[in-house]
């Protein structure tokens, strides 16, 4: 109940920054109408399945020259091609939902004799359009290689609708927002409550520390879940985003990685004194995860030291989990690695924050 | 008279940029119910950490303080629903408008809202500020603030009230409500514990004067006693005779 009170309170001044709402609901906003137009990306690295049931010639050629194609990216293949048979479509397309592999291009057994006899034959290329870019990098570069080959024509299905550069953006915004809304939300409002010293005369009354804590945690619980809400729906709205995954799983998400942020947020304003200092501690702790996770460029075209970074950064995972749902419809089990990290950030942030925040000021 | 806070051998040590700052340093006395009780002493004397000791906000070093029979280090959760506390720095929410400030100082003491209700607009008339009642307190003056933190801390009726420096930076006109306050809680029957920089506040309220210096208390008695045996004709005169005339840090 004390929680609640502490909850109440931080809304009634929350509505009262009007300086303040305005940004937090129009930030993401913002950032998806300029991204989202006009950033691009390469990729190299991709993991492609080639999935060859045919014996002859023309198809072992045809996948020599996929293997060893090499793009501008320092030598370094763009893809790493990896190959079987008797893989039928729908496995190939589970494959692709679990993350395993970017493309699959079936080659059916008749390729060969087909090319042999200058007949018209078609291949099958799944791609993880989730990954816009590096689906679309996937899709042109196979079509420009079979152009050569004369009367081969490649059927592109439509695995998760059709796509564009802001269905991959939309995901990874929002959780870039909870991820600094929460963090600089919780840490500045502490910090300031220090520099008033609010936060001291209200630690002088009999609340508890946890009942302090608690309540200013159901507060962005509550403002992160209604900023990615408001978000998601002007994403629908204004550019026509489509929303393929589960409002609950999302929320699961969410939650999970607003926790998360308000336990970063207390351990970093329990090293501050001041909301300056605090701003530019968080600049320091957050940018990197703005820019480095992949909210903006998939990852797998990120440079290796980048992706390393990024795979230390709890983002990294929320943003994973965010499109794996979002976009890919997928359900709790393609996101189980994503949630047990997050879960354990939140956890150790929390478990931190709780220690640091202390009674003496 | 029964003592209601007593303080054994009290010290707080600091450890700052690998100094060690001993703030308070062996301290003891008893404040008696009822009375007034006032901490007095040059700047860096001890009397804020003190204070913060006394009001559980900050844990002793060593020795032991006893607030109404409780320990301020293992039961604070008892001592504090007990005491009321008006700050040095006035900690207010200044989006929030003095009755808002108020509802939340008395929610987190639990007091029942009709009570809370009645006794806010009781004390909100007494130090006259009902006409600003549903103002932010962002635009309040020094005066106002220290009246609202005032009542701030007395809507639960605590037994205690912790004041300090309560009239730093006033008015006389506000310092006379803040001095005529201080009386009436006393009558009511509140023991009142002080800081204050001011002989003449000392001098005027208190019943009984602790004179710190450098983390030790150097003197406790009545004010008139301290002059007597000092031979001075004002407080001022035994807060010099205690500690000196250097300037302190």
């Amino acid at each position: 109940m004390d929680s609640l009170i502490v909850a109440k309170k931080e809304f009634k001044i929350l509505f009262r920054k009007k300086a303040l709402i305005i940004p937090l609901v129009l930030f993401p906003i913002i950032m998806i109408v300029f991204f989202g137009y006009g950033m691009g990306g390469t990729v190299k690295n991709a993991p492609i399945l080639i999935v060859n049931d045919d014996i002859g010639r023309a198809s072992s050629s045809l996948v020599q020259e996929i293997g060893s194609y090499t793009a501008r990216y320092d030598g370094d293949p763009m893809f790493s091609v990896t190959y079987t048979r008797d893989m039928s479509q729908s496995e190939a397309e589970s494959k692709i939902n679990d993350g395993m592999y970017k493309g699959v291009l079936l080659i059916p057994p008749d390729y060969s004799d087909r090319v042999a006899e200058n007949k018209s034959t078609t291949l099958t290329l799944l791609t993880d359009s989730s990954d816009t870019t590096t689906s679309g990098i996937i899709v042109n570069y196979m079509r420009q290689l079979l152009a050569e080959t004369g009367a081969v024509s490649l059927n592109v299905p439509n695995m998760y609708g059709n796509l564009e550069y802001l269905d991959f953006l939309i995901p990874g915004v929002i959780a870039l927002t909870v991820f600094m809304g929460s963090v600089a939300t919780t840490g500045s409002a502490i910090a300031g409550e220090k520099e008033d010293g609010t936060l001291v005369r209200m630690l002088m009354t009999p609340i508890s520390k946890r009942s302090v804590i608690l309540g200013k945690t159901i507060y962005q619980l509550i403002l992160q879940l209604g900023r990615a809400v408001i978000l998601i729906l002007a994403a629908y709205l204004l550019l026509g985003f489509n929303m393929n995954g589960s409002w609950l799983l999302i929320s699961l998400v969410l939650v999970i990685f607003t926790l998360g942020g308000v336990g970063m947020g207390i351990v970093m304003s329990s090293r501050v004194e001041d909301m300056e200092s605090f701003f530019q501690l968080n600049m320091l702790v957050t940018m990197p995860s703005m820019f480095v996770t992949g909210v903006f460029f998939p990852l797998s075209s990120a440079p290796d030291w980048m992706r390393y970074i990024a795979y230390c950064l709890p983002l990294t995972y929320a943003i994973d989990a965010m499109r794996i749902i979002m976009i890919k419809g997928q359900g709790l089990n393609a996101i189980s690695t994503d949630l047990i990290i997050l879960t354990l950030f939140a956890i150790v942030t929390f478990a931190a924050g709780v220690r640091l925040f202390r009674r003496e000021a | 008279m029964e003592p209601i806070i007593e303080v054994r051998n009290l010290v707080k040590v600091f450890h700052s940029r690998g100094r060690k700052i001993t703030a308070v340093n062996d301290v003891s006395f008893d404040v008696f119910e009822g009375e007034i009780f006032g901490m007095i002493g040059p700047n860096g004397a001890g009397k804020s950490t003190t204070f913060s000791m006394l009001t559980t906000l900050i844990k002793p070093t060593s020795g032991s303080i006893k607030v109404a029979g409780f320990d301020v280090e293992k039961q604070d959760n008892k001592i504090r629903p007990l005491i009321g506390i008006v700050p040095q720095k006035l900690s207010l929410y200044p989006l929030l408008t003095a009755r808002e400030n108020l509802e939340l100082m008395g929610n987190l003491y639990n007091v029942p809202k009709k009570v809370m209700e009645e006794k806010i607009d009781y004390y909100l008339k007494l130090v006259g500020l009902d006409a600003s009642a549903d103002r932010f307190t962002g635009g309040f003056s020094g005066g106002m603030k220290q009246r609202l933190s005032v009542i701030a801390a007395v809507l639960h009726d605590p037994e205690i009230l912790f004041w300090d420096e309560p009239s730093t930076g006033l008015d006389p006109q506000t310092r006379n409500v803040i001095w005529k306050l201080a009386r009436k809680f006393n009558d009511e029957g509140k023991t009142l514990i002080f800081t204050t920089h001011y002989m003449e506040e000392a001098d005027n309220l208190c019943d009984r004067v602790a004179v710190m210096d450098s983390g030790k208390l150097v003197a406790l008695d009545d004010p008139e006693i301290l002059k007597e045996k000092t031979g001075s004709t004002n407080l001022e005169e035994v807060f010099v005779h205690f500690t000196g005339e250097e300037v302190r840090d």
